[in-house]
């Protein structure tokens, strides 16, 4: 077989069907590139895409706040951290130093009432949500690499909690569904119609990204059934939206997933990505019980990484990409992001012996 | 027909908060934890009573089957609300001595690190499990760890962090505890964590869910 382009690549995997070889792929934490930038592996301006010669480019071109011309208010502040009110009305502190999860202090949402009044109103398809001309550049960009192309957002359980908090957000789900449904219709109808505008007046891109953090630590947030009553409609929505333009889905979840796996793959999902490692997830587990319906992308312990040490690193590699590449469904990913413990050199190294394992010429 | 406290104990371990909470729906319109645990006080029950056979128990069955993947987050956090309703009812009797915490647990995100969910839901299950917790927040410093552990002799402290590069300040702080106050017992707990990194650092116990955490607690507070 010939050497593919990055979308015919992409496009086969996604449909576990011959390619030259797996994909590749990656996400960093912001403080990775600055350093490698620093240590002059990297040129200022230059793209991880480019320098690594990945097979995906993925743009995130729509603003969901609430209030699009709420300036964030900094209520304190610190050397190390702000605390900061949102156009959700949220309350979060941030850590000013490094890349870190935001402590969730306060939600002006916490029940319907609060719902309907300070966020629904407001969340209409209005166009000054879309960033058309990152969309245009990235997708030209892409084009010119040839690299698989897709829009990225966020998909319902995402764009609930940074409005009412986890906290709220679960237990609406027991004491008020219906609240949560509403939310749940209100952001899918909003993706939806910003989509319509978005890809009538820039084109379509290859493929559409959804992130979806649905599980922490040995645990998704919710059971498989109460995933297929409350997120799985909006899931089926969207994903049916998407494949019926001919556009394939990627869903993306941080932490443990694997008992929402067959909801997942009911809503016509394409590819399950990140496979977190150290929140329990096996990508050779999965791959051999959905390996069949599921194209996989991630899976490889980023502690690994991070000891810097190839031999490891080989170790993890090894074990695992001889099987997964099995049926042609797999793009090489980190579990999570690459942090900046991780050396660039040790990086470079997971690349390409990941590529000469996962090579089928 | 089940005692006062029993239904407590099942208020909690379903989440019924009050009269007028929509769920659990087969128990719409009864009194929840709330009402039952103020009648329950008004009929001379001891407050310790309440705690150890209803709330304590209610808790501990809710966190056996979340450990049991039998229920989920929002299950727990129900339970934890009923809970919190019922023990604002019991707080004079913790002042007065009548009703007694089993023990201390001062917990925090290790210094560095924002992330609470995780941190909270352990502090609502050793709360429940009849531990006064003292919340520390997120972003805490060995040196505040310390001096919680200075202020409550004989506690014992969790600690979370979500990021790999926190992990370090967490070595720093069992580290500093350990040096200072040998015998204060130290749980960890977080998304990178591994039980091999537990015994690396020296810390006493690794928990990856809440009830391991409160499990642990309860064999050295036996």
């Amino acid at each position: 077989m010939s050497e593919m382009t990055g979308v015919e690549r992409i496009q086969n995997i996604l449909k576990r069907q011959p390619v030259d070889r797996i994909g590749v792929f990656e996400h960093f934490w912001g403080d990775t590139q600055k350093k490698w930038v620093a240590e002059g592996h990297i040129q200022p301006g230059e793209s991880m895409e480019d320098h690594f010669g990945y097979d995906l480019q993925l743009c995130w071109p729509f603003n969901l706040v609430a209030r699009l011309n709420f300036t964030p208010e900094v209520v304190e502040e610190t050397d190390e951290t702000q605390l900061v009110r949102d156009g959700n009305g949220a309350l979060l502190r941030r850590h000013k130093l490094h890349d870190a999860t935001p402590e969730h202090v306060d939600f002006l949402v916490q029940d319907r009432a609060a719902w309907e009044e300070h966020i629904k109103p407001f969340l209409t398809p209005d166009r000054a949500r879309i960033n058309f001309e990152a969309y245009r550049e990235a997708r030209r960009r892409a084009a010119d690499a040839q690299r698989f192309f897709a829009w990225s957002g966020v998909n319902v359980f995402e764009l609930m909690h940074p409005v009412c908090g986890h906290q709220h957000m679960l237990t609406g789900m027991l004491v008020d569904p219906d609240w949560i449904k509403d939310m749940t219709n209100t952001y899918t109808q909003l993706t939806l119609d910003l989509m319509d505008i978005l890809f009538s007046e820039e084109g379509y891109p290859d493929g559409v990204w959804f992130y979806e953090d649905m599980g922490f630590k040995e645990r998704p947030f919710v059971s498989l059934d109460m995933y297929r009553e409350i997120i799985q409609p909006s899931h089926r929505r969207t994903v049916d939206y998407a494949r019926a333009k001919g556009l394939p889905v990627i869903m993306h979840s941080c932490g443990y997933v694997a008992p929402l796996v067959p909801g997942i793959i009911e809503a016509g999902v394409d590819c399950l990505q990140v496979i977190e490692v150290k929140a329990g997830m096996d990508l050779l587990g999965l791959f051999r019980d959905f390996g069949d319906r599921l194209s996989f992308m991630g899976g490889m312990d980023v502690r690994v990484l991070y000891t810097n040490d190839r031999a490891t690193i080989n170790r993890e590699l090894t074990a695992k990409i001889p099987e997964v590449k099995r049926n042609f469904g797999y793009v090489l990913h980190s579990d999570h992001s690459i942090p900046d413990q991780v050396d660039y050199e040790s990086y470079r190294y997971f690349v390409q012996r990941g590529m000469e394992l996962g090579n089928y010429r | 027909m089940s005692s006062i406290v029993e239904t407590i104990a099942m208020c909690v371990e379903r989440g019924k908060v009050n009269k007028t909470s929509p769920y659990p729906p087969d128990l719409k319109g009864q009194d929840g934890a709330d009402e039952l645990t103020a009648q329950a006080l008004a009929d001379k029950v001891p407050a310790n009573d309440i705690l150890t056979k209803g709330l304590m128990i209610g808790m501990g069955k809710v966190g056996g089957k979340f450990s049991r993947n039998e229920v989920f987050v929002p299950d727990l956090l129900m339970a934890a609300k009923a809970m919190t309703a019922a023990m604002k009812h019991l707080k004079p009797y913790f002042e007065s001595g009548e009703a007694k915490h089993r023990g201390t647990f001062v917990v925090g995100t290790v210094q560095g690190d924002l992330h609470d969910i995780g941190k909270n839901l352990v502090s609502m299950v050793m709360e429940g499990g009849g531990f006064e917790v003292i919340d520390l927040g997120v972003d805490v410093s060995p040196e505040k760890f310390m001096k919680a552990v200075e202020e409550h002799p004989g506690c014992a402290v969790g600690l979370s962090a979500l990021l790999t590069m926190t992990m370090v300040n967490m070595e720093k702080t069992v580290k500093l505890i350990k040096e200072k106050c040998p015998s204060t017992k130290i749980l960890v707990g977080g998304a990178p964590l591994t039980e091999e990194f537990c015994r690396k650092i020296g810390a006493d116990s690794y928990s990856p869910d809440p009830q391991g955490a409160l499990d642990y607690l309860s064999t050295v507070y036996a």
